[in-house]
């Protein structure tokens, strides 16, 4: 059951993530224009090559570890994942 | 009646003359193994008072087709499907006979399962998008609905991007208790929000971070996972019946100048079950002639478990408890490889990506799984 504390804990961290992505996001720290972006446009600088090779991964990890979730993923939904 | 055939000439012209071209852009097939070896204590499938066999293969084929429709829609319709051995009893529906459950008699039944899933992204400008995911899943003893919505907008000429989304699931399920026998149906509801950022660092380095919250409510076990007793038999997994949890991920991506690229992330889970996790994996790809990239990837892995996981529960307790290896206190590592091929092409089609990977997933109970994995794309 999700006790107080603990519930506190997981709305502060929460809190926390949302104040930290706001401050990135409209910090604007850096502009690099896009003529001198070609390496970031680049397939190997992806974070997920494919999402078919992410849904495997998914299945790899999300069925067998108990800390699926977020990534923009969901957690649970199908078979008997944890 | 008899404007009826000029309104439906009229109907017709009129969405024939708006329909937006259509246009495939990508189609790409995975197809993916998965073999697993070990024991694990929700097992019924070995000796009194030890656990059981995990051993399970699963298949697992995908296909993805990517299209535009006019200027401002693109269309991703994704259908993975696995079949899986040992992993979930036979279904009861269609007035067929049901089984067995695997986990507790036999770790031999195959059970496939697929999945449609849509992804739908609008182009409302040249800086936002909205998305909206529309998708069902399906296996012998289990339903789930999936609906999703998002929108991501860039700032600072393309420097930063920001994307929210929500996703709705909807479980339903057959309950089975450890002798086999159907108990009607449980439901599961998962709630889920995503916030993430990614942002130029330099010509060179890429960063992004992201949060997600979870909340499940309903029937979170299978039903059919079992627990062992402090008098070596065995009872069920009583399981809260809600569970919040939130996961952090950080990652960044660095241009190498010998045509390469590291790529590294970390992920902080927490969840109200008393359950913290960390996560960190990195990705080195090189560039290689004739159109070849090599890639290695590492992760590693621990989790702790919640309060109510014992291999020993009192056979007259009432309280929560699990003895589901996934749950408990580990540790794991992922080590693996990729060897991938894209070659531009001329005419109508632009591109041919192939590829063919292998991994090795282990963790600290000795369970063990075996990955290999080959994918073809082509881009038009």
């Amino acid at each position: 059951m999700t006790s107080p504390p603990r519930l506190a804990r997981s709305l502060a961290a929460f809190a926390a993530v949302v104040t930290l992505v706001l401050a990135t996001a409209f910090a604007g720290c850096v502009v690099v224009p896009q003529n001198r972006r070609k390496h970031l446009a680049d397939p190997m600088m992806r974070f997920q090559t494919d999402g078919l090779d992410a849904h495997a991964h998914q299945k790899l990890y999300g069925s067998r570890e108990a800390a699926a979730g977020g990534d923009g993923t969901p957690a649970g939904g199908g078979c008997a994942c944890q | 009646m008899t404007f009826t055939p000029a309104l439906l000439t009229l109907l017709l012209t009129a969405v024939t003359s708006t329909a937006p071209p259509y246009e495939i852009e990508s189609v790409r097939l995975r197809y993916t193994q998965f073999h697993q070896t070990g024991v694990g204590y929700q097992s019924a499938a070995g000796p009194p008072g030890a656990p059981g066999s995990e051993w399970a293969r699963v298949e697992q084929p995908q296909a993805e087709v990517t299209a535009r429709l006019g200027e401002r829609i693109t269309e991703r319709v994704w259908i993975p499907v696995d079949v899986v051995t040992a992993a979930s009893p036979d279904h009861s529906r269609y007035d067929r006979p049901y089984d067995a459950v695997d986990t507790v008699s036999t770790a031999s039944r195959s059970t496939p399962s697929g999945t449609v899933d849509t992804f739908t992204t609008y182009h409302w400008d040249r800086v936002t998008d909205f998305t909206m995911r529309a998708a069902f899943h399906i296996e012998e003893p289990f339903e789930s609905w999936i609906v999703g919505l998002g929108a991501s907008r860039s700032f600072a000429e393309d420097n930063t991007v920001v994307g929210v989304s929500a996703n709705q699931i909807l479980d339903w399920f057959d309950h089975f208790s450890l002798d086999g026998n159907r108990h009607g149906r449980a439901t599961r509801s998962t709630t889920n929000v995503n916030v993430d950022v990614t942002q130029v660092l330099s010509p060179t380095t890429l960063a992004s971070f992201s949060y997600g919250g979870t909340i499940q409510v309903g029937t979170l076990g299978n039903t059919w996972s079992s627990v062992l007793l402090a008098d070596g038999s065995r009872g069920e997994e009583r399981l809260p019946g809600h569970r919040l949890r939130d996961a952090a991920t950080a990652r960044v991506a660095q241009w190498l100048p010998w045509n390469g690229a590291l790529t590294l992330s970390y992920r902080a889970y927490l969840d109200s079950w008393g359950i913290a996790a960390h996560s960190s994996e990195g990705t080195l790809a090189q560039r290689l002639p004739a159109g070849l990239t090599l890639r290695a990837n590492y992760r590693i892995h621990w989790q702790s478990a919640p309060g109510f996981f014992t291999i020993a529960a009192d056979p007259s307790g009432l309280g929560f408890r699990t003895s589901d290896s996934d749950l408990g206190r580990l540790h794991a590592q992922t080590f693996g490889g990729a060897l991938l091929l894209d070659l531009p092409l001329a005419r109508r089609l632009r591109d041919l990506h192939v590829d063919i990977g292998y991994e090795r997933y282990l963790r600290s109970d000795n369970l063990r799984v075996d990955v290999t994995t080959c994918a073809v794309g082509f881009r038009f």
